[in-house]
C-alpha cells in the first residue's frame, strides 16, 4: 500500500509533464485542426534553453523556466509562421507533413549545436525529501507538480476570462464567422502557437530537472506520449488534455508496479489505440459535427 | 538518352580505374615509409593489416589501438623483426562502416598481401570482416570485440578481449562472495542486445555464487524516468544493485536511486559502464559505482610497466589504455605464433597461435582455450572514486 501510494506520486508527477506537453497539441489542434508534431522538439528546446541558462548564468529555476517559456513561445511563432502558415489553406496533410519536416529539422539542428550525448542538469535544489504520512515526496517532484499546476490553472484562467481567450474559443468553433466578427484569426493562431509552445518549453525544463537528462531526441518519445494523452483526453479540449496527461503518467508507473517494467512503454499507446476503437472523441471530446 | 549514359559510363570508369591506380600507389604510404610494393619474396617485409576506424563515431577505438600496434612493430623491428623480416603496418579507415571495412579488407589481402589482419575493435565489423579472412586464409585478429559470434567463423578467427562470460561472473563473485551482497537487484536494459545477454550471465553467475535476485526491472536505453523501477526497487531492500547497460543511464539510476533516499547502496555492471558521461550526469550520485575492465594502468605487472613508460615516452606522456594495450598485445601474439610455428605462412601460424597459453601480455595473461574464445586474467575492477575511475581490486581468473 505505501509503495502504491509512492508509485501515485511518481506517476503524478511523470503525467504532470505529458500533461503539458499535451496542452500544446490540444490547443493547436482546436483552433486549426493542425498535429503539430513539432511540440516534442519544442520541449526540447525549452530544455536545452533552460540547461544553457542554468550553466552559462546561474540561473535559478524560475528564471531558467522563464527564459525556456519565453524562447519556446518566440520559437513556436516563428515556426507556424514559416512551416504552417503558407499552408493553411492546403491540404491538412501537407501541413502534417511540414511539421513532421519542422520536428526532424529542429531535433538534427540540436545535434549539430550540441552533439548527441545526454547532458545532466545543474543541481538546482539540494536533494530533500519530504514524508507526508507514509510515503515520501522529493522536492523534485513538488517543484515539477506544482508548477504544473500552476501553469494549467493559469492557462484554464486565460482561456475562459480574458479577451483573447475569448477570441481563441471563437476561433476554435468556427474560424470564419470569428473572423466575421472582428476576431482576427492570424493574430489568434500566433498566440495559440506561443503560448502551447511556451507550455511545452517549460515542461522541457521541468523534465530537465527531474530526469537530469537532456539530450536531442527527448522530444520524440515524450511528443508521442503526449500526443496519445491528448487523444485520450479528447483531442481539442484542454481539461482533457490535462486529465489525459495524467491517466498516461499513471499507468505508465503502475504498469512498473505490478512487475511489467518491461511493457512500460507499450501501456501509452496501447491505451491510444483502445480510445481510438471504443472513444474516437476521447474523455472529454465533443462530438462534432465535421465542419469542413 | 543512350549517348548520355554511355558518356557517364566512360567518366564513372575511368574515375573508377584512376582510384584503383591512385590506391595502388597509395596503400601502404599510410604507415609512412614508401617501401616497394615488389611481391612478397623471402626477405620483404611481413605485412600485417589494420583494420579500423580512424574517423567517425568510433575512431577513438581504432586510433589507440593503431598507437598500441605502432609501438609493437616498433619494438619487433628494433629486435630484428619476425623470423628476420621486417614488419610493415597496412593502417586502413573503415569509419566504423561495414561497407568500407569489407573492400578494406579483400584489398588487404588480395592487394597489400598481407598475412593477418589487426582489427576490427567492434564486434560487427568484425563478423563481416572474420567471414572474409576466413574464406581467403588470412588469419584476423580482433583487439576489442566481445559480443558472440566471432570466433565461431572458423580457424582463422580470434580475439585477446577480456569477454563477458569471463568478467561477470568474477565480478559476481567478488561482490557477493567478498563483499557479502547476497541479494541483488537487476536492472536490464531491453531494447540493448549487450545488456540483455550481460544480464543472463550476470543471473547464473549470481545464482552460482549463492546469491539471489530479490528485484529485476527492466528500462530502455533512451528511457529518463525511473522513478518506478527505483521506487519497486527500494521496496525490496537489495545489498547492491547490478546494472548491465550503458553509462548514460546508469547515471541516471543512480542519481534516483540517491533523491529516493537510498544512500549507501551501489551499483555493479560492466564495462558498458566505462565512459566519462557516467561521471558528468551522475556526478555525486555515482561515486562508488563499480564495473569490470580488461585493463588498467595501475598496479602494473613488470611486463605492463615496461610497456606504459614506452607508451609515454613516445606519446607524450598519455596513458596506454584498453585499445592500445590490446593492440599491442594483438600484434606480439601474432608475432609470438610465426615464430613457433616458424612461418609466416597464416595456414601454418594459425595453429601455433590457437595454443598460445599462458601468454603474459600487457593487458593480462592470455590462453586461447580449445573453442578458441581467449581466457584472460586478470579482471581489473574499477570504481569510481572522486570523479574518476580508480584500479579497485586485480581479480584473477583460473583456468577452467
Amino acid at each position: 500500500m505505501n509503495d502504491l501510494m509512492q508509485q501515485l506520486v511518481n506517476g503524478l508527477a511523470l503525467g504532470s509533464i505529458y500533461a503539458l506537453i499535451a496542452l500544446g497539441y490540444t490547443m493547436v489542434y482546436g483552433i486549426i485542426a493542425l498535429i503539430n508534431f513539432a511540440y516534442g522538439e519544442i520541449y526540447m528546446f525549452g530544455a536545452f534553453t533552460g540547461l544553457a541558462l542554468a550553466v552559462s548564468y546561474g540561473a535559478n529555476v524560475y528564471i531558467a523556466l522563464l527564459g525556456a517559456v519565453l524562447f519556446t513561445g518566440l520559437l513556436g511563432v516563428v515556426i507556424e509562421r514559416i512551416a504552417y502558415k503558407p499552408l493553411r489553406r492546403s491540404s491538412r496533410l501537407s501541413a502534417l507533413i511540414s511539421a513532421i519536416g519542422v520536428s526532424i529539422f529542429l531535433s538534427t539542428l540540436m545535434v549539430l549545436l550540441k552533439g548527441p550525448n545526454t547532458q545532466g542538469f545543474p543541481k538546482l535544489f539540494q536533494d530533500r525529501i519530504y514524508h507526508i504520512g507514509n510515503f515520501q515526496i522529493t522536492i523534485y517532484q513538488i517543484v515539477i507538480i506544482g508548477v504544473s499546476a500552476l501553469l494549467m490553472l493559469g492557462l484554464q484562467l486565460f482561456v475562459t476570462y480574458t479577451k483573447v481567450g475569448r477570441a481563441m474559443r471563437a476561433t476554435a468553433q468556427d474560424q470564419d464567422a470569428a473572423s466575421l466578427m472582428g476576431v482576427n484569426i492570424d493574430q489568434v493562431v500566433a498566440i495559440t502557437f506561443a503560448v502551447g509552445s511556451g507550455l511545452a518549453g517549460a515542461a522541457g525544463v521541468l523534465a530537465g530537472i527531474y530526469f537530469n537528462a537532456v539530450q536531442p531526441y527527448m522530444g520524440l518519445m515524450a511528443g508521442l506520449k503526449a500526443f496519445a494523452a491528448a487523444v485520450l483526453g479528447g483531442i481539442g479540449s484542454i481539461p482533457g488534455a490535462m486529465l489525459g496527461g495524467l491517466a498516461i503518467g499513471l499507468t505508465e508507473i503502475l504498469g512498473v508496479t505490478v512487475n511489467l517494467s518491461q511493457y512500460k512503454d507499450a501501456f501509452a499507446f496501447a491505451i491510444l489505440i483502445l480510445v481510438l476503437l471504443i472513444r474516437p472523441s476521447g474523455i472529454m471530446g465533443r462530438k462534432l459535427n465535421k465542419k469542413v | 538518352m543512350f549517348l548520355k549514359r554511355s558518356k557517364a559510363m566512360a567518366v564513372v570508369s575511368i574515375v573508377l580505374v584512376a582510384l584503383f591506380v591512385l590506391s595502388g600507389c597509395g596503400g601502404s604510404t599510410s604507415t609512412g615509409t614508401s617501401t616497394q610494393t615488389a611481391d612478397n619474396t623471402k626477405k620483404g617485409p611481413i605485412k600485417i593489416g589494420f583494420l579500423g576506424a580512424k574517423t567517425g563515431n568510433v575512431a577513438i577505438y581504432g586510433l589507440n589501438t593503431i598507437k598500441g600496434l605502432e609501438m609493437a612493430k616498433d619494438e619487433l623491428n628494433k629486435n630484428g623483426g619476425i623470423l628476420g623480416q621486417q614488419v610493415e603496418l597496412v593502417e586502413d579507415d573503415d569509419a566504423g562502416a561495414k561497407d568500407q571495412a569489407i573492400n578494406i579488407t579483400n584489398k588487404q589481402i588480395t592487394q597489400d598481401k598481407v598475412v593477418a589482419i589487426v582489427g576490427d575493435p567492434t564486434t560487427g565489423i568484425t563478423r563481416v570482416a572474420g567471414q572474409i579472412a576466413n574464406s581467403k586464409n588470412t588469419v584476423i585478429i580482433s583487439a576489442g570485440s566481445t559480443g558472440p559470434n566471432v570466433v565461431e567463423i572458423g580457424p582463422y578467427v580470434f580475439r585477446d578481449t577480456l569477454l563477458d562470460s569471463v568478467a561477470a561472473p568474477a565480478t559476481m563473485k567478488y561482490v557477493i562472495q567478498e563483499k557479502g551482497w547476497k541479494n541483488v537487484a537487476l536492472i536490464t536494459s531491453k531494447n540493448n542486445d549487450y545488456s540483455v545477454g550481460l544480464s543472463k550471465i550476470f543471473t547464473d553467475a549470481i545464482k552460482a555464487n549463492g546469491g539471489s535476485i530479490v528485484k529485476e526491472e527492466f528500462i530502455q536505453d533512451g528511457d529518463t524516468d525511473f522513478s518506478g523501477q527505483v521506487t519497486q526497487i527500494k521496496a525490496a531492500k537489495p545489498d547492491v544493485i547490478v546494472f548491465s547497460g550503458y553509462y548514460t543511464e546508469a547515471a541516471l539510476i543512480m542519481k534516483k536511486v540517491r533523491e529516493v533516499g537510498m544512500k549507501d547502496i551501489t551499483m555493479v555492471g560492466g564495462d558498458g559502464l566505462q565512459g566519462d558521461d557516467l561521471m558528468k550526469i551522475g556526478k555525486d550520485s555515482v561515486e562508488g559505482v563499480i564495473s569490470y575492465a580488461g585493463f588498467s594502468p595501475e598496479q602494473p605487472t613488470p611486463t605492463t610497466a615496461k610497456f606504459i613508460d614506452a607508451y609515454k615516452a613516445k606519446y607524450n606522456g598519455e596513458l596506454p589504455d584498453l585499445f592500445s594495450a590490446q593492440g599491442y598485445d594483438a600484434l606480439m601474439l601474432l608475432a609470438n605464433a610465426m615464430k613457433q610455428a616458424n612461418s609466416t605462412d597464416p595456414t601454418k601460424f594459425k595453429d601455433t597461435l590457437a595454443q598460445t597459453k599462458n601468454y603474459d601480455g600487457v593487458s593480462g595473461t592470455i590462453t586461447f582455450q580449445a573453442n578458441h574464445e581467449p581466457l584472460k586474467s586478470p579482471v581489473y575492477l574499477l570504481q569510481v572514486n572522486g570523479g574518476k575511475f580508480t584500479l579497485l581490486k586485480k581479480v584473477p581468473v583460473q583456468a577452467q
